[in-house]
């Protein structure tokens, strides 16, 4: 068999052009992020300018006039109040102005705390606003200030203010504010109990700053406005713990309105104009600013963090469904590639305030300079990207301020990546499904093809006869490999009929020369009976002889086809080799004795169960050749032993040598080497006998050159007797 | 008065130069060239022997069907079958139906002549009464006893069924206990022209057979590997 790839490796190959599927995809699909993106970006810019629209000519908006319209509602509602400037978070609460003095002193309730006694704490808090700010101040009477401990993972063993923001559709969030020391302060989302931050970051959207006082301490907080919507609800507590050892709380004063069980308020904050115009344009995945000149944020709305329906897959748990099992595998796995080859969507957007601004920098210098301006920017945390898109607002020729709208590409991004993902595990379980398909088509075709393969191979035995004409693999089936086997048994049908033909064509050949040969040889006899003289010519005698080469050469043609037929019938015997070639040798030197023979036998005894006759006839052959090329004065050596399970004769002559392949064929019919006497004929039927009588006997015949010397050497083997040994 | 011998020999040349060369040997013939013709022919005018071919015209085995016929007609004819088919098949299908010898083509003209003076040499003896004449012709070497002029041979008493060349080889053997008779020499006793040792192995090979059918003990022929056979004293 030929070294080269297996049906099954090239079915396989071809089949990994389909991974080109997912390729062709992901290139598609890469293309059309492209094409949405510059989508969004046309749209975001229609949307600046359609905001800008609005805003045009309308000089009020970017003055600093407010008024405070009330609600009505049955809800608890706290007032921010304008405020005359930002404020400077220092704990400082000169800065806070008049206002200052609208705050309102809260006191711990008692009821809450279990006691009557009057404790030492009271707070004076009041809400204010400026720009984008919502601030809270409070100025804490507190005679004993705690701060937090280092290496205290709770933060709530320390005086501390809380915030609890609910929003309508989301849950409630929950901000501890709390120092170490005098100054800025640490701002944890908390979880439920107030005990534990949720992560260990600090809050930045949010600032804070502690500074001490002689009664107690101030805050100042701030809260940038796009954390509330109009909706959300407020709740502010400051928290007091007065003694270091036991850190209890000792009183809890809630600084917004409570009415009943309801302790959350609205916040009313006057909103600018702008502001206002801005809120009819909200949209959840975008965020709308306007700058003024100086680059300040003057009004915002709208949230860039849109809710992200991206969930990772829950692990199920150890009992589980094997589907789900693998099916969380199964999407892990994916992730995996995905994450590799297309931008992810985020699932929060780090977006600082103050780099906002930072960021929008160019583009609003560009859009204060009068030019329309889009950008695109990677978002803080590097793994999505943000579309910018700015727009003058015009007064007259002036330009009062800059529309800004920005917009995450997460939309955009999710679309691909479901697209891809859809593509991706449809395309893989496709090629799974097809590879295993063509493994199993391609096994089965190998399969039958080494069957078949087999059957064709041990149609024809080693010496090249036909053993089966009809070969039983494949044989009904209906396409080509089934085609094929019903050729090859044809082949072989065929073949064998030529075989068997030639096979007997010596014989058949042999019959139709007898009749002819025996006319001639009668009348030759009755000539000389006839003619007397004619009897004693020489042209007679060589009639005579050359009749009887004919008559030779038809039984030596014949004798191959009368041999099997004979052997048929023939009883073995069991016979020491040893014995029967020594005989033999010795009957051979009596009728040949001017041809020398050597014995070289090391085994005592070597049974054989054998025809003698034939064994001694097919010697006879074997001799007979080794002394046509035997080198004239050489004898003619024999050697037997036992080898393994058989009994080895050697027929060694020196001479000439086999030519190149003949090994082989020499014990083929009617092959034939030249012979040195003319007179003599060689039909190559001898060592045919040979091979046949060997067949017979369950043996073989071999033929090949001396290593060490010129000469040829015979090898017949025959099976050993069992019986000597079984028993 | 001429013995009359019968040729069966769809073979034109060859026929006639039979029956020259058996005229000449100073046979009466009859020739024949197909089965039917035959039978007709003999059944009208019984010949006292029969030369044979098996393929006759289109019968394959026109031959042994006439043998058949003529056992029938006559059970003591001499029946010699000359034929080109070489078969052990053959031989054994001829001999089985009785006939007295087998030979084939081509052939000695010489041996066909001293055979079927041979031949009946044999119908003469057994048509006389079997009388104190017995011993006289008997080569009698242990259990082996052989008639010259029957040409018959018996082993312990009972007589074996063989053909002419079968008795000669056997005679030739046993005249010479323990030497060895070489194929050259057996060839020559066959009295056939052209013959390989693989017949003469054949034809031992149904000498001891016919042998081993009276006594499974037979072991008086022993061969002598390359070069022929010798026949052996009983021990």
């Amino acid at each position: 068999m030929r070294a080269g790839f297996s049906i099954r490796t090239k079915l396989l190959m071809v089949g990994l052009l389909l991974l080109l599927i997912p390729w062709m995809s992901y290139v598609y699909v890469r293309d059309m992020k492209t094409f949405l993106l510059s989508g969004q970006e046309n749209a975001l810019s229609l949307t600046s300018r359609a905001v800008a629209t609005i805003l045009h000519d309308r000089p009020e908006l970017f003055t600093e006039d407010r008024i405070i319209t009330p609600d009505d509602s049955d809800e608890n509602e706290v007032y921010a109040l304008p405020l005359p400037a930002y404020i400077n978070l220092n704990g400082d609460l000169n800065d806070w102005g008049d206002q200052a003095n609208q705050a309102i002193t809260y006191r711990p309730e008692t009821d809450s705390m279990g006691d009557t006694e009057v404790t030492s704490i009271s707070v004076e808090s009041v809400l204010g606003y400026r720009g984008n700010f919502i601030y809270s101040m409070f100025k804490v009477t507190d005679d004993s200030v705690v701060f937090r401990q280092r290496g205290f993972l709770r933060v709530n063993t320390a005086d501390h203010i809380r915030l609890t923001l609910q929003p309508p559709d989301r849950p409630e969030q929950r901000f501890t504010i709390i120092a170490r020391e005098s100054g800025r302060m640490s701002i944890y989302l908390m979880d439920k109990d107030w005990q534990y931050p949720i992560t260990g970051k600090p809050n930045y959207d949010l600032a804070a700053e502690l500074g001490l006082t002689d009664e107690g301490y101030n805050v100042e907080l701030r809260i940038p406005r796009f954390m509330m919507s109009s909706e959300t609800r407020i709740k502010l507590q400051v928290v007091d713990v007065d003694d270091p050892d036991s850190l209890e709380i000792e009183a809890l004063v809630t600084t917004t309105p409570k009415n009943g069980n309801d302790d959350f308020s609205r916040l009313l904050v006057k909103s600018p104009e702008i502001a206002k115009i801005l809120k009819a344009l909200d949209r959840s995945d975008a965020r709308i600013w306007v700058f003024d000149t100086q680059k300040r944020p003057t009004a915002v709305v709208g949230n860039i963090i849109s809710e992200s329906d991206y969930t990772k897959g829950i692990k199920p748990s150890s009992n589980g469904e094997v589907w789900a099992t693998l099916s969380y595998y199964y999407t892990n796995t994916l992730q995996t590639i995905f994450s590799y080859i297309i931008e992810q969507p985020s699932a929060d957007l780090k977006d600082l305030n103050a780099s906002v601004q930072q960021r929008n920098d160019a583009i609003i210098e560009r859009a204060l300079a009068g030019e329309i301006s889009t950008a695109r920017q990677p978002s803080l945390d590097q793994r999505g990207s943000i579309l910018m898109s700015a727009h003058p607002i015009y007064l007259g020729d002036e330009i009062p301020g800059v529309v800004v709208v920005e917009q995450s590409t997460n939309q955009v991004l999710g679309q691909q990546k479901e697209m891809l993902e859809n593509v991706i595990s449809v395309t893989l379980l496709v090629l799974v499904t097809v590879a295993t398909a063509l493994l199993l088509f391609a096994s089965r075709l190998t399969l039958r093809i080494r069957r078949l393969r087999n059957a064709t191979e041990t149609a024809i035995d080693r010496d090249g006869r036909i053993v089966n004409q009809k070969l039983l693999a494949e044989a009904k089936s209906g396409d080509e490999i089934g085609d094929l086997s019903r050729s090859v048994s044809n082949m072989l049908e065929r073949l064998s009929q030529y075989t068997s033909y030639l096979r007997g064509l010596p014989d058949t050949l042999a019959h139709e020369v007898s009749n002819p040969l025996n006319v001639v040889n009668s009348s030759l006899h009755n000539l000389s009976e006839e003619i007397p003289d004619s009897a004693n010519s020489k042209y007679m005698e060589r009639a005579k002889n050359g009749v009887n080469r004919i008559g030779i050469i038809l039984r030596n043609l014949t004798e191959a086809a009368n041999l099997e037929q004979a052997m048929q019938s023939e009883t073995r015997e069991v016979v020491d080799l040893k014995e029967l070639i020594e005989s033999y040798v010795d009957g051979y030197n009596f009728s040949n004795p001017e041809q020398s023979f050597e014995i070289v036998i090391n085994s005592s005894r070597l049974y054989v169960e054998i025809a003698p006759d034939y064994i001694a006839q097919a010697l006879d052959k074997l001799v007979d050749n080794a002394i046509d090329f035997a080198a004239p004065g050489t004898a003619i050596v024999f050697k037997a032993r036992r080898l393994d399970n058989f009994a080895q004769i050697d027929v060694i002559n020196q001479g000439s040598r086999l030519p190149e392949g003949m090994a082989e064929r020499i014990f083929e019919p009617l092959v034939s080497l030249g012979r040195k006497d003319a007179q003599k004929m060689s039909l190559g039927m001898g060592l045919y006998i040979v091979k046949l009588i060997a067949s017979f006997h369950g043996g073989d015949v071999l033929a090949r050159n001396l290593l060490s010397s010129d000469g040829v050497i015979f090898s017949l083997s025959l099976p050993i007797y069992n019986a000597h040994f079984g028993e | 008065m001429a013995r009359r011998v019968a040729i069966v020999e769809d073979d034109f040349d060859q026929r006639e130069n039979f029956r020259d060369a058996l005229q000449k040997s100073g046979y009466e013939v009859d020739t024949y060239k197909n089965r039917p013709e035959a039978l007709a022919g003999m059944r009208a005018d019984m010949p006292d022997l029969a030369i044979l071919d098996i393929m006759l015209e289109n019968e394959m085995d026109g031959g042994f069907d006439l043998c058949r016929d003529l056992r029938a007609l006559s059970p003591t004819i001499p029946i010699i079958f000359l034929t080109a088919r070489d078969t052990d098949i053959d031989r054994v299908s001829g001999l089985r139906l009785d006939a007295w010898d087998y030979l084939t083509k081509p052939l000695n003209m010489q041996f066909l002549s001293v055979r079927i003076n041979s031949l009946f040499r044999i119908v003469d003896s057994l048509a006389q009464p079997a009388s104190d004449e017995k011993d006289n012709d008997t080569l009698k070497i242990d259990d082996l006893e052989i008639n010259e002029n029957s040409m018959s041979i018996r082993w312990k008493g009972e007589e074996l069924s063989l053909t002419l060349t079968e008795f000669w080889l056997i005679e030739s053997m046993a005249r010479h206990p323990g030497h060895v008779k070489t194929y050259e020499n057996m060839m020559q006793i066959t009295r056939q022209s052209y013959v390989e040792r693989n017949t003469i192995n054949g034809y031992i090979r149904r000498i001891r057979n016919k042998f081993k059918e009276i006594d499974p003990e037979f072991k008086n022929i022993q061969t002598v590997f390359g070069v022929g056979y010798k026949w052996n004293k009983s021990k």
